[in-house]
């Protein structure tokens, strides 16, 4: 059809109409046909790995889902669309949305990304359900008390519970610390958590380096001299990315490695990276909510695991999870909203109400909401041994802590929080 | 422009030794010509056409990269360590990076030799000064455009290959090296051999510095130079005096 100026006119007086329509507009749930699902995956960039990661636990639990009879008896659907910088997330948000009317929206990574879908979500009156993307400030500031938007657990909780380890572990058997982590919020509040920790436990240890390499740099031998210099007894790395095997064999190859204790709060993100060539055994290495190989693993966990290897040749790390108990998760919430309302198709508000305190298994065992919309989940970490049947290391004995005893309660400060523990 | 290609060195077979990473360097510098043809359009307009194309050729470059070898990064085991450590009193250097320094010393002075004394070389040089000359003194552009652009190919792959066993392919790599390499650049100053040498000395002496003593301005410390080049010596620190 050839666009005449009539046409034209036309067609932006209707934009123009419908961009000028009050939001606030409750949107009504359809009630038959498929439930759809929004998913912001990064698939490109930095975050690819961890974004496709994320994915892969949102396929396997919407085709258990799907396979079982769906949602009340209405099939699951998937709309995937990328995450990549804050502003084009959100106008992605917004079309899933407006145009594709998904019932939520699970995914998103990065916090800069988090902070700008948060109020996004609560504009669109739509339920987002984050993967991650929650680091302290950001959340305090910008969404204080969220109604549309769901929470992971706190970036933090990584480096609260490897500073735990590590004053359990090696409280008075090193004087001086040094710290090598991302120069972003995430890294700089990690690092700000472990010394905050390192005083509670009164461990007066001396910081004789702090490095702030970029995030996504690729070279460290000059970081590597600079620490080599600095004779750190003990090195702290919330590194989470291809950085961290970089730094890790740099470190080994220039000798960092031998005498130095090492916490990687996070490497476990990248854990087949970590080969044992250059990964030192006895280090401590978080993560996150998911461990590959943890002999406690449910049945669900092992199948995912195994499903996991034979589709994509790789182990499972945590971002799965996260997303695997975002879906499982809508899912227990809709259903438990339902049978509040005798059976019927829950409104929107229902469904919300139902989400907090929603407890669902996810694939590292229970995991729930809690009623200020944050997951409660168990994390995984551990001192590394090079005795297992792999290239990489892993860890022995594997260490969990609940979020219960990790993460910061609603309301309180991160910091006003581990200053006033009880050590 | 070359760098993002360095990562490509990850799709052969392992290379479990220097030689075929090398040779999977040099193999890779068969797209140079490729990609000459692709941006011999623009030879005539404006320099910043012509950053912007190569610039998007990386990225498209990066996307292709990930459809084939996935978003995870890419290393090469313990070759990084096949070649043992060497230890000078207190400090422990592994030799792969004695024979990392090796190779660009090799390289740069096979580079000032071919520049110098080859008559390619001469020709080289001859149409970066003065091309519409050179091309009446009977010079074949189109061969000379392909060959040195093929060479420059040439020399990013190999120092892909070279840097991959210390560190790991990662699909952004590319972005991070080609910055530092415009600040080298600027600071040696654009079509002088010895100004591009001078240039990494600076970038790679001041961010080292800078990461021991300060590492906050690790960054900084080398765009600061770089204003103060483009204020003062706008055209590079060995740029030629020009009529």
């Amino acid at each position: 059809m050839r666009l005449t100026r009539r046409r034209f006119l036309k067609l932006t007086g209707v934009g123009a109409v419908a961009a000028a329509l009050p939001l606030d507009v409750v949107p009504v749930l359809a009630q038959s046909g498929p439930v759809r699902l929004g998913i912001l995956a990064a698939r490109a960039g930095v975050l690819a790995p961890v974004g496709e990661s994320g994915l892969r636990g949102v396929q396997f639990a919407t085709d258990r889902i799907n396979a079982a009879g769906g949602i009340l008896g209405r099939r699951l659907e998937l709309i995937v669309e990328e995450e990549s910088s804050p502003k084009d997330t959100v106008e992605r948000f917004r079309k899933l949305a407006l145009s594709d009317k998904v019932d939520a929206v699970s995914g998103a990574i990065s916090t800069g990304v988090g902070l700008a879908l948060g109020p996004a979500a609560e504009e669109m009156k739509t339920i987002w359900l984050a993967w991650d993307a929650t680091t302290q400030k950001g959340v305090e500031e910008s969404m204080p008390k969220p109604k549309y938007s769901f929470r992971s657990t706190d970036n933090e909780c990584e480096a609260v519970m490897a500073s735990i380890l590590t004053a359990r572990h090696w409280k008075g058997k090193f004087k001086t610390v040094a710290g090598i982590n991302p120069d972003y919020s995430y890294g700089r509040d990690n690092w700000a958590a472990f010394l905050a920790i390192m005083k509670k436990y009164g461990i007066e240890a001396q910081v004789v380096s702090e490095l702030w390499p970029k995030l996504g740099a690729t070279d460290f031998t000059s970081h590597v001299a600079t620490l080599i210099q600095a004779k750190p007894d003990l090195i702290f790395s919330c590194f989470w990315a291809g950085d961290t095997p970089i730094f890790m064999k740099q470190a080994h190859a220039a000798g960092l490695t031998k005498s130095t204790k090492v916490v990687l709060t996070t490497g476990g993100g990248v854990h087949e990276s970590l080969k044992k060539d250059f990964t030192p055994e006895g280090a401590i290495l978080g993560y996150n909510c998911f461990y590959f190989e943890n002999p406690k693993a449910s049945a669900l966990a092992k199948e995912f695991t195994r499903w996991h290897a034979e589709k994509f040749k790789e182990w499972p790390n945590y971002e799965s999870d996260h997303g695997y108990f975002t879906v499982v998760a809508f899912k227990a919430a809709i259903e438990r909203a339902a049978k509040a309302a005798g059976g019927k198709w829950p409104t929107q508000d229902a469904i919300i109400q139902a989400l907090e305190g929603v407890e669902a298994e996810s694939l590292s065992g229970p995991r729930r909401y809690r009623e200020d919309h944050i997951m409660e989940a168990a994390f995984f970490q551990g001192v590394t041994t090079h005795r297992n049947r792999h290239d990489f290391v892993t860890i022995d004995p594997v260490e969990s802590m609940s979020t219960k005893q990790i993460q910061k309660p609603s309301g309180v400060g991160l910091y006003d929080w581990i200053n006033g523990w009880k050590v | 422009m070359s760098a993002v290609r360095w990562a490509l060195a990850l799709g052969w077979p392992t290379p479990l030794f220097l030689p075929v990473l090398l040779a999977a360097g040099l193999a890779l510098a068969a797209v140079g010509p490729v990609i000459e043809r692709l941006l011999r359009p623009i030879y005539d307009r404006d320099e910043s056409f012509q950053l912007l194309l190569t610039f998007a050729l990386v990225l498209m470059f990066e996307d292709v990269i990930r459809f084939v070898w996935g978003t995870a990064p890419h290393q090469l085991g313990n070759v990084y360590l096949a070649y043992g450590q060497v230890r000078v009193g207190a400090l422990t250097v592994p030799t792969y990076n004695l024979i990392v320094i090796a190779c660009s010393a090799g390289i740069a002075a096979g580079m000032g030799w071919f520049l110098a004394r080859t008559r390619f070389g001469r020709i080289v040089r001859a149409t970066a000064e003065n091309r519409e000359m050179a091309a009446a003194m009977g010079v074949d552009m189109t061969r000379v455009y392909a060959r040195v652009f093929t060479l420059g190919v040439a020399l990013g792959t190999v120092g892909g290959a070279l840097v991959i066993p210390a560190t790991a392919a990662v699909n952004e790599m590319g972005i991070e090296l080609i910055v530092e390499a415009f600040a080298v650049v600027v600071i040696g100053g654009l079509g002088s051999m010895r100004g591009a040498f001078a240039g990494a000395l600076v970038v790679g002496v001041v961010k080292a510095v800078a990461i021991a003593t300060w590492p906050e301005v690790e960054m900084l410390a080398i765009y600061v130079i770089v204003i103060a080049v483009l204020v003062l010596r706008p055209a590079g620190l060995f740029a030629r005096a020009t009529a």
